[in-house]
């Protein structure tokens, strides 16, 4: 035993004090970080404000669209915007609104332009000068009668590209006339928004027991936990077959296999590479839990963080036994692999098989999630070779009963015994055979002796 | 000979692979405290033998006794073994590496400190503790593979062409090595193709050929029994005596003089007296032994 954990050291060490674990552990939190973070940040940083001159002839509109674009009443109303259509927007969209409405505030600077009817044929000469001078950087031309068919507003800005203050601006001003209009038509703004108040579509999903479960953010986390255990299976498998060719290319194996059993050592070498796997996830789902956080401090929305399904213990639990019965699975294949071929390279075409039925069990999980209840859900999240992918897709989209995922969980159990028997039966023969990769009879004979 | 004088009892073993026996029912003893030299060409079957001994493989039939013990996986942390075909982690340090190898001989961690930096130092590594294999000369690997072989102090030593690839300076070093090992009682198996090495470090010998032992016995012993027929002479004419049969089975021309092997019966006497006969002027002619080269050689051949 006590060597057995010496393997276990070894192999964990040699993992983990790695530079690409360390970047890979690191780097995709700190992405994901930058992702969340960065936007905000940069969104933040004001421009300096722009001098708008407003030409207003029949002196209805130009009052009107100012108040709008008064800082109280841009955030005042961005609020009120992210409450009415927050199902269907999802966090990005909402940190967009909230970042220009808060950029909005005092980012306009009115120029007093009185209306001269004398000089207006030189008005538009005039204000183009004005901008070329740098007394004003936009200017609003309001068409006299905003009725009339061909009422056009003229906006001309020395900063046509930046898109949030034009967006901002144009709801503005069509607010502004929409105002006038309706209170030209005797209609108060209370009366209208009752008027063209929205439906209310309650869309939820409903589990098996009969909770409610938010639909929103469970697809995309669903395809998240997927693509990371698919990740990881794939790149801890191959981890397991670089250690074992190393250890059979440069003759280290007769060593060992005079200091050890074989079975020891392979063992050792999977649970060893294993740890290190769970090492890497507990620290890429601790960031998340951090993240979160963040996030819902940040943004003073806990709106945006319910949207995310809820990810109980049990589930995190879960979603670690079945990345190991998964790593368990592949890292006996590939170490199997790594033991009958002679050089990393002829690793990598054998390597090809197990990665097709890992990618088949990811391809699979969009049928989970699309359909967590149905047939073939249920058969593929208990499959061997699959289910440590498509599981816990299942439990996050719509945890099925207990019996399945116990179930589940056996048969990818007795898989693993079958398939390390098999292995370590490869291992300590193949280990030792120089010179030429085996062949599959060879590999039979192999297995079948003691 | 009694249980406590010998480390090794190997007997009647025989192993297989598919149609090809490998190693066909050898046995032998290799007694504590003595150099056992295990020779043979290549594909004789050495390389099975030895992993037999280790344990990496079992027999197929026969037994193995180590220390008057059936081989089991306890005795493995007293056997050191350097395989001919050996390495090291490529871009793994030194050290790290010799602690693993150490743990995994169960040497506790603090012991395999100490003797890792003694035997660095030892062996002029020591600067090259924190290094990585790929940093190293292959010499200097050597050295390590060495030093990874001898951390947990073992009873028996099996060496497998310890000395292929190291410089003369280095191989007189190892000897030195060694002759500290024997003269603490310990037991060395030694097996190479070096034939003069051989005969410089063996006590014993153990000759194999085509999975059969051909030939066993003390250096001395071997050495006398073929010590009677060969001749080493130098001499002007009677050349034509050379040529009878009866008398010469063969004769190997050197530099100045030649070595004679005689044939079946003739004796040292009978040529001699032909050759004064026949006019030659002899300036040598002497009776020696032959050496483990011209053993390995007849044996093998023959």
């Amino acid at each position: 035993m006590r060597k057995f954990f010496a393997v276990v050291k070894h192999e964990y060490k040699r993992v983990v004090l790695k530079w690409s674990f360390l970047i890979g552990t690191l780097l995709l939190p700190l992405l994901a970080a930058c992702f969340a973070v960065i936007p905000a940040v940069i969104f933040s940083i004001k421009g300096d404000p722009t001098r708008i001159a407003i030409v207003d002839p029949a002196g209805r509109i130009g009052s009107r669209l100012r108040e709008n674009l008064s800082a109280e009443r841009m955030s005042e109303r961005a609020k009120k915007a992210a409450e009415e259509s927050f199902g269907n927007m999802d966090a990005s969209q909402q940190e967009r609104m909230k970042q220009s409405s808060k950029q909005f505030t005092d980012s306009f600077v009115f120029v007093d332009y009185p209306y001269d009817p004398d000089k207006a044929a030189g008005l538009r000469d005039d204000l183009s000068n004005k901008i070329l001078n740098d007394e004003i950087e936009a200017y609003l031309i309001i068409p006299p009668d905003i009725y009339a068919a061909n009422a056009v507003f003229e906006f001309r800005s020395r900063k046509a590209g930046d898109f949030i203050t034009n967006d901002s601006f144009k709801e503005a001003l069509n607010n502004a006339v929409r105002s006038q209009r309706l209170a030209d038509a005797n209609i108060s703004e209370a009366r209208l928004e009752e008027l063209s108040a929205d439906v209310e579509l309650d869309a939820k999903g409903v589990n098996e027991l009969g909770e409610e479960k938010d639909s929103g953010g469970v697809m995309a986390a669903s395809f998240i936990i997927g693509l990371m255990i698919y990740i990881t299976l794939a790149i801890y498998g191959q981890a397991i077959m670089g250690a074992v060719v190393e250890e059979k290319e440069t003759r280290i194996a007769e060593i060992l296999f005079s200091s050890a059993r074989p079975f020891e050592l392979m063992m050792g070498k999977l649970v060893g590479v294993g740890l290190a796997g769970l090492t890497q996830l507990g620290i890429w789902i601790a960031s998340a839990a951090v993240l979160v956080g963040f996030l819902a401090a940040s943004l003073d929305a806990a709106d945006i963080v319910s949207s995310i399904p809820s990810i109980t213990p049990l589930m995190i639990l879960y979603f670690l036994i079945f990345f190991l019965l998964g790593f368990f699975i592949y890292a006996s294949i590939f170490a199997l692999i790594g033991s009958m071929v002679t050089t990393m390279q002829e690793g990598g075409q054998f390597a090809f098989p197990p990665i097709m039925i890992l990618l088949v069990g990811f391809y699979f999980s969009f049928a989970v999630v699309r359909d967590p209840g149905s047939a073939l859900s249920f058969w593929v999240s208990i499959a061997p070779f699959f289910a440590p992918i498509t599981m816990p897709v299942r439990i996050l989209s719509e945890t099925p009963p207990f019996w399945q995922i116990a179930l589940a969980i056996f048969v990818n159990a007795v898989t693993i015994a079958g398939l390390v028997w098999l292995a370590s039966r490869v291992y300590r023969i193949g280990m030792l055979m120089y010179g030429k990769r085996a062949t599959l009879p060879e590999l039979w004979k192999w297995i079948r002796q003691s | 000979m009694t249980d406590s004088n010998v480390t090794l009892r190997v007997e009647k073993v025989t192993k297989r692979f598919g149609e090809f026996t490998a190693v066909d029912d050898l046995s032998f003893n290799v007694r504590a405290g003595r150099v056992f030299g295990f020779l043979g060409p290549n594909g004789a079957g050495k390389t099975t033998t030895i992993r037999m001994i280790v344990g990496i493989t079992a027999p197929d039939k026969g037994s193995i006794e180590l220390f008057g013990k059936r081989m089991s996986p306890a005795l493995q942390d007293r056997i050191g073994y350097l395989p001919e075909e050996r390495g090291l982690y490529k871009k793994l340090k030194i050290v790290d590496q010799l602690k693993y190898f150490a743990a995994l001989k169960n040497v506790p961690a603090a012991e395999a400190d100490k003797r890792i930096d003694f035997w660095l130092d030892r062996m002029n590594l020591g600067e090259w503790k924190t290094k990585k294999t790929t940093d190293l000369s292959k010499g200097m690997q050597q050295k390590v593979q060495f030093i990874s072989t001898i951390l947990h102090d073992p009873d028996l030593l099996i060496l497998d062409e310890p000395f292929s690839g190291l410089d003369p300076v280095n191989v007189e070093f190892m000897i030195d090595v060694l002759s500290e090992f024997k003269s603490q009682e310990k037991t060395i198996i030694f097996s190479t193709h070096l034939m003069e090495t051989a005969e410089r470090l063996c006590h014993d010998i153990l000759l194999i050929n085509k999975s059969r032992m051909v030939l066993s016995g003390s250096l001395r012993e071997v050495k006398e029994g073929f010590g009677k027929n060969l001749i080493a002479l130098r001499m002007t004419g009677g050349d034509d005596i050379l040529q009878d049969r009866s008398l010469v089975a063969n004769t190997i021309k050197h530099a100045d003089e030649m070595e004679v092997r005689l044939a079946g019966d003739a004796d040292p006497q009978s040529l001699l007296k032909r050759l004064i006969e026949a006019g030659a002027v002899i300036s040598k002619f002497e009776q020696i032994e032959p050496s483990l080269n011209d053993i390995f050689i007849e044996k093998v051949s023959g």
